[in-house]
């Protein structure tokens, strides 16, 4: 069997996986499992050679989960991002998934406002390969963060931010490089390729960080097309309607598949290197963006306005939302028709507690809680079955006392 | 079946040197016979990554302030049989990453040459529009007026 084993024909294909398993390893620290193969069905469009050539197309609606956790913003806290999964039971201390086959939803804004982007990114991408072993699935979304660090909407990046990219572009170039000696392999591109180097008014440290962010996230940039290009924007599971902002009857009648497709598009660079968000990601209406449902305030939701929305899509009963911080903790308004799960979690925008929503089969919700206050089980109820209750602004919080303690030592 | 079996014996000779007789106690050469087939495929993959060293695609790899940090987390990449490739090489990686950041240039021959050409396509693009946190800019007030 080994009589013509030629050593060098497949070289260069394994100095190629060598060298991406090296740099994932220097940039995250971590060692991933191969890419789980994908069932034979050729997407037409994606013929071209990028990296994503080899997966599936998007999809949009999803039966009903078994058990499903809903993850809200992340904003660059690895420790909160891993203690969210530890407290739903999907990781254990070695940071491995033992979730089986729940479905977990990550409803956006991985990036911005603290350090460990790129940690989470890859991180979060270990757990899909190891979930996808035990028919578990992580779905990753777009949040408003994701749509402006691609667009270069750099405002809400901190400095480790900058640091954590610019590591990245050093070994992802020396990887480049390594490949380049190999004269089997194609001479990679040069990610910063048509960057500026000068920055004006900004301070010279940090230029190269600036220009690293900028290479990586791009449309058609490596680290976006890896990571964000298959994010969903919008995502219908059983009779749960997910989403960063909101919905309007506008962008349900423009497509949530076509919202989906357009975004990913855009996001490989299929519509340029320097392209604007398409409209539906763009702007205060825009679904990453919008607040109508979400205002800490419940009276502020205008709860018909949603029915609307809800009854233009089959099947769908709640908006499940991310995108404003609820100090109190997830919460549900408009008879659970509206639950909003952004808990501010992050150590760079209010480090509050992690929570995060279970629902399972269709319609049971629980709030999954590292709140002492609730350490009974770690789960308290939503208020959906307590119809008989007079109705009040934050329903479903009532038992919950107005200040919550801010800083408390997670155990899960 | 020929192969394997005259290639076990071969290696076995290697080994003990002095074959008393090559038609030795059944059990006795069905026991060499499977601890020489044991060996032979470790050797192989083994010999199969040392040749591998030898391919022309990685030589400017190996040379170089970094050639032998590679070339020991190569072989050790092409060994390793962990499900997550690799992480059995923990060491080596680690060793490969501290050598190049004590020698940043270690593999850049050749390349030099096209970072420069492509320096000059880098001119501010008018489609870029980069948005700054404000904490990064440049402090305006201190500069002294004209």
């Amino acid at each position: 069997m080994a009589e013509n084993y030629s050593p060098c024909k497949d070289l260069p294909d394994l100095l190629s996986s060598f060298v991406d398993t090296f740099v994932d390893f220097s940039v995250s620290g971590l060692f991933l499992l191969p890419q789980p193969k994908p069932t034979p069905l050729p997407h037409p469009s994606q013929s071209q050679s990028s990296p994503t050539n080899h997966r599936l197309p998007l999809r949009t609606r999803f039966p009903s989960a078994q058990r499903l956790v809903a993850i809200g913003d992340l904003h660059g806290d690895l420790d909160k991002t891993k203690q969210s999964l530890r407290l739903a039971g999907l990781i254990d201390s070695s940071d491995s998934w033992i979730g089986d086959s729940t479905t977990v939803v990550q409803i956006g804004d991985v990036l911005d406002r603290g350090g460990d982007e790129l940690k989470i990114l890859y991180f979060l991408e270990k757990l899909r390969r190891e979930a996808a072993r035990s028919g578990g699935s992580i779905i990753s979304m777009n949040g408003n963060h994701e749509i402006m660090n691609i667009e270069g909407d750099f405002r809400f990046v901190t400095r480790e931010g900058f640091d954590e990219f610019r590591a990245w572009a050093d070994w992802f170039c020396i990887g480049n490089k390594m490949k380049a000696l190999c004269e089997g392999l194609e001479k990679p591109n040069d990610p910063f390729h048509g960057i500026p180097s000068v920055f004006k008014g900004i301070k010279p440290e940090l230029v190269d960080g600036f220009r690293a962010r900028i290479a990586a996230l791009r449309p058609c940039g490596p680290v976006s097309v890896r990571f964000l290009s298959d994010n969903l924007t919008v995502l219908v599971v059983g009779d749960s309607v997910f989403v960063h902002g909101g919905l309007l009857p506008e962008h349900v009648s423009y497509g949530l598949e076509r919202i989906n497709e357009e975004a990913s598009d855009w996001i490989k660079g299929l519509k340029g290197k320097f392209t604007p968000a398409p409209d539906h990601c763009r702007g205060r209406n825009a679904v990453v963006w919008l607040r109508d449902f979400s205002h800490e305030l419940g009276k502020k939701c205008d709860c018909s306005h949603l029915e609307h929305v809800l009854s233009t899509i089959p099947g769908a009963k709640r908006m499940i939302m991310g995108h404003t911080i609820q100090q109190l903790g997830i919460n549900g308004v408009c008879d659970d028709r509206a639950i909003r799960i952004d808990v501010g979690m992050s150590k760079g925008c209010g480090n509050g507690l992690p929570e995060v929503l279970e629902i399972r089969g269709n319609s049971q919700l629980r709030i999954l809680t590292s709140n002492p206050l609730y350490q009974t089980n770690n789960k308290y109820k939503l208020s959906a079955s307590d119809t008989h209750r007079p109705k009040q602004e934050n329903d479903l919080l009532m038992s919950v006392p107005e200040h919550r303690p801010k800083q408390v030592p997670v155990k899960a | 079946m020929g192969q394997v079996q005259s290639h076990a014996a071969a290696e076995a000779e290697a080994v003990e040197e002095a074959p008393s007789s090559s038609s030795s106690s059944s059990l006795e050469s069905l026991i060499a016979e499977a601890a020489a087939y044991g060996n032979d495929e470790n050797e192989s993959l083994d010999a199969k990554a040392e040749k591998a060293l030898e391919c022309p695609c990685i030589a400017d790899l190996r040379s170089g302030p970094c050639g032998v940090q590679f070339s020991e987390a190569f072989l050790c990449f092409l060994k390793s049989t962990a499900e997550e490739k690799g992480s059995d090489c923990v060491h080596p990686f680690v060793a490969l990453q501290n050598c190049i950041k004590g020698n940043p240039d270690a593999f850049s021959k050749d390349v030099l040459e096209e970072d420069d050409e492509v320096k000059k396509d880098e001119e501010p693009t008018q489609q870029m529009k980069i948005i700054p946190p404000t904490w990064s800019k440049e402090p305006q007030s201190p500069k002294p007026k004209l």
